[in-house]
């Protein structure tokens, strides 16, 4: 394969062009990260409120509850619960995870692990991140407006999501925010698809790239895929409401012709479930590669975590008939989705095997970003086996729509994206800015966010099997859910020490940022061998001074014939023989 | 390393595979309104039903027909080179006539009865036709862009840039002749 040249760009000089309006892969990335932190805050406030309602119903919330909410008193009202909910699942989803993973990370990453200056097409990349910004404003804006913001669930079934379900502009606000988000998520797709493809360094063949790139590409390849079919949903969904077709309309919200609200959740799952393993992917590649570098050893069975993540890219395509197994499909089609879902959890339990292989005799450094990785297998083995559970039609009858499913996505959607993602903060943050962040309290951030992580989690998964509904503003005016009452108090509990925790992440990263005080960081701090190590810290705008040529995969080390003192290898080294 | 030749046999291969990668995007977004269509037709008992009985036929046909001789045209833009800017005025004019044939499409139907609030059947037919004219104009657009690279900055005009727009151009005349054949036709 021949080799573009790419020309280096002009170096940027005023402040608006270094970190405002820049076609840099690595700037945009930052300009990501910062932006799904700002909503992973917004998300979490609003996680706040929502598990205070369910611990303390008809309590006024502590502190700024009477400012939020005056006219009640600093209760949560119901209709502002319902809103809570939708748009907590709506930011977590779409404005913080997805940005901190694929934008920040797969921004960050790729040109610099696959050894290429920048994007192939750095301002299609810029015009991303502006389409997440304006698609940012608009569902802000929907939090302003008199009748509220979208409060259908983030899955915004209708009838719920129709002009009946939810009269005002709320919901017309999110549909046309999520289609700019889709269209900033398809041309990001689109570049890093592009740029996987043809700028990889001489000798970077697709299996001596990095896991991580692994997973982002191939997220990004559900993303271009999958993103158009929620697309063509929201278009039908914004044409009910604005123009007075009845795609999904029935019954009395029908005032003519029959549309059918099922269609929609078919059009949603059949891009929501690829969704969620475009979350996932990342993480899956980051915590592959963190788990190698930790343990000083080659990953386990490289190639076979690689292709067990394709198989599963591949797979998450046809199952997403699990999400609807109460519609009334026939038995045969939800034995057939039930399984093919059981078929995902074969490359699953693959890679998952491989991880623990890795680990397996390794001289394992507890850095944090290992800490945090080992947390993701964790946590993600949690959140998969009970994935099985759900994927069982005659079990999930009775678990569909309770807080076991909650506690399922939480599990693995939630806890091992979050974690995965501040493993990669943690590990590539001298990478980005130049400075190392505090170990010591990264280390108690691990663990002041993973105790009551699990308490949280595990708690809703024992309330759904309880019965407990999702959704609900207050479960316990029921009889049968009553006894719940001290299961959600500790789940709160839990969730507000998590929520406190974060302040030493916010702290670190921030004072690690502008404290010029601190230390500048060393060129390879973790001693790893992939390409990004191999330069400066903080990157130069540049990244690369000559295109690097790889001779090695990313994860040699350990191997015992390299020479004394040394027990990693660059991938632009030869392979060390005996 | 690399030579010129090389070089820019590489720049084409990126930049295709990238415009391929944005076409398997769109197909799946007009793949799901076709789903739709699908299921909301054999979900009817009687085809066509009584909604959109007296569709207009000629002006789909019309539509069809420009579309086609548009591609053709476009395709004597990128091989004749002489003859460019003319091609290119005569595909940007197609492109404007299917647009004013739609309308007039739209304005039929209306006038027929036949409202995006009649139901299924309508709402799908209109909003798939609103759809796809909103990608023409994106292709409009593109051959805008295009024509300044043809009548201005000639020396900008790449291959790469002409088989792109086309690929763009073809793909939104294969979607309509699915369409034509789907809705209006079969
Ligand atoms: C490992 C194998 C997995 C299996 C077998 C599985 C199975 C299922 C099933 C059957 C449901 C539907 C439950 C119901 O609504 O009644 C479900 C829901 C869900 N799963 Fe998984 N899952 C797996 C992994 C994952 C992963 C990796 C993620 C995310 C990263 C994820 C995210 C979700 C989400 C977000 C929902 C619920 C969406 C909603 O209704 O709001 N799952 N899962
Ligand atoms: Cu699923």
């Amino acid at each position: 394969m021949a080799f573009l040249e790419q020309h280096i760009h002009d170096e940027p000089k005023t402040f608006v062009s270094k970190y405002l309006i820049s076609y840099d892969h690595k700037v945009i990335g930052k300009q990501f990260l910062w932006y799904g932190i700002f909503w992973l805050l917004v998300g979490g406030l609003m996680a706040m409120l929502i598990r205070w309602t369910l611990a303390y119903p008809g309590v006024p919330f502590p502190i700024i509850g009477s400012l939020l909410f005056p006219h009640t008193g600093g209760v949560v009202p119901p209709d502002t619960y319902a809103m809570l909910f939708h748009m907590h699942g709506t930011i977590m989803i779409f404005f913080a995870i997805t940005p901190i993973l694929i934008g920040a990370f797969g921004n960050f990453c790729i040109p610099l692990m696959i050894g290429a200056r920048d994007m192939i097409f750095p301002t299609l990349n810029m015009l991303s991140f502006w389409f997440s910004m304006a698609s940012g404003g608009l569902l802000l804006l929907s939090l302003c407006l008199p009748l509220g913001a979208a409060a259908g669930g983030w899955t915004s079934y209708p009838t719920l999501s129709t002009n009946l379900g939810q009269p005002g502009a709320g919901q017309t606000l999110w549909l046309l925010s999520l289609f700019l988000f889709g269209a900033s998520s398809t041309m990001g797709a689109v570049n890093y698809i592009t740029t996987v493809i043809t700028l990889r360094a001489p000798g970077m063949d697709y299996f001596k790239m990095p896991l991580t790139i692994w997973g982002i590409w191939l997220t990004s390849i559900l993303n271009a895929i999958f993103v158009p079919v929620l697309g063509a949903g929201l278009i039908l969904l914004t044409f009910d409401r604005v123009f007075g077709t009845t795609f999904f309309l029935a019954g009395a919200a029908a005032t003519s012709g029959k549309g059918d609200p099922v269609l929609f959740q078919h059009v949603f799952w059949i891009f929501g479930h690829p969704e969620v393993y475009i979350l996932i992917l990342p993480a899956w590649g980051i915590v592959s590669d963190l788990l190698a570098f930790f343990s000083r050893k080659p990953a386990f069975g490289y190639k076979m975590t690689a292709l067990s993540l394709t198989a599963i890219t591949v797979l998450s395509t046809v199952v997403y008939g699990h999400h609807m197994y109460t519609t009334q499909m026939s038995p045969l089609l939800t034995q057939s989705f039930m399984t093919l879902t059981m078929l995902i959890s074969i490359p699953s339990a693959i890679f998952f095997a491989n991880w623990l292989g890795t680990i397996w005799k390794g001289s394992i450094n507890f850095a944090s970003p290992m800490l945090f990785s080992l947390g993701v297998v964790f946590v993600f083995g949690l959140g998969g086996l009970t994935g099985l559970y759900l994927a069982s039609t005659s079990i999930d009858l009775y678990l569909h729509d309770t807080y076991f499913v909650v506690g399922h996505f939480h599990y693995t959607m939630a806890a091992s994206v979050l974690l995965g993602g501040f493993a990669g903060t943690y590990f590539w943050f001298p990478k980005m800015f130049g400075r190392m962040m505090d170990e010591r309290l990264a280390k108690i951030h691990f663990w002041t966010t993973m105790i009551p992580l699990n308490g949280i989690f595990t708690g809703m998964m024992l309330m759904g099997w309880a019965g407990m509904h999702r959704r609900l503003y207050n479960p316990f005016i029921y009889e049968f859910m009553e006894k719940l009452m001290p299961l959600n108090k500790f789940t709160t509990y839990c969730a507000i020490a998590m929520g406190i925790a974060q302040i030493t992440f916010i702290y670190n990263f921030v004072n690690t940022i502008f404290n010029k005080k601190l230390p500048q960081a060393e060129n390879n701090p973790w001693k790893v061998g992939t390409l990004e190590w191999d330069m400066p810290s903080p990157a130069p705008y540049y990244n690369f001074k000559e295109i690097p040529h790889v001779k090695c995969g990313p994860h040699e080390m350990g191997n015992p014939n390299l020479p004394e003192g040394k027990d990693f290898q660059y991938q632009t080294e030869e392979l060390v023989k005996a | 390393m690399a030579t010129k030749a090389q070089n820019l046999e590489e720049k084409m291969f990126q930049q295709s595979v990238a415009m391929t990668v944005t076409l398997i995007a769109f197909s799946m977004l007009f793949a799901t309104l076709f789903l739709g269509f699908f299921l909301v037709r054999f979900n009817t008992p009687m085809w066509p039903p009584v909604e959109i009985q007296g569709m207009p036929v000629f002006l789909p046909l019309l539509s069809t027909i420009i579309m086609a001789v548009s591609s053709f045209t476009y395709h004597r833009l990128q091989t004749r080179e002489p003859m460019r800017g003319f091609y290119w005025k005569l595909t940007f004019g197609l492109g404007v006539s299917f647009l004013i044939c739609q309308k007039l499409l739209w304005s039929a139907l209306t006038a027929k009865g036949i409202l995006v609030s009649n139901g299924n059947v309508p709402s799908m037919v209109i909003a798939f036709t609103w759809i796809h004219a909103a990608h023409i104009f994106m292709g409009l657009a593109l051959l805008l862009w295009l024509g300044r690279f043809i009548f201005k900055k000639k020396e900008e005009l790449t291959e790469i840039k002409l088989i792109n727009v086309g690929k763009f151009w073809h793909f939104l005349g294969v979607v309509w002749l699915l369409m034509y054949l789907t809705m209006f036709v079969l």
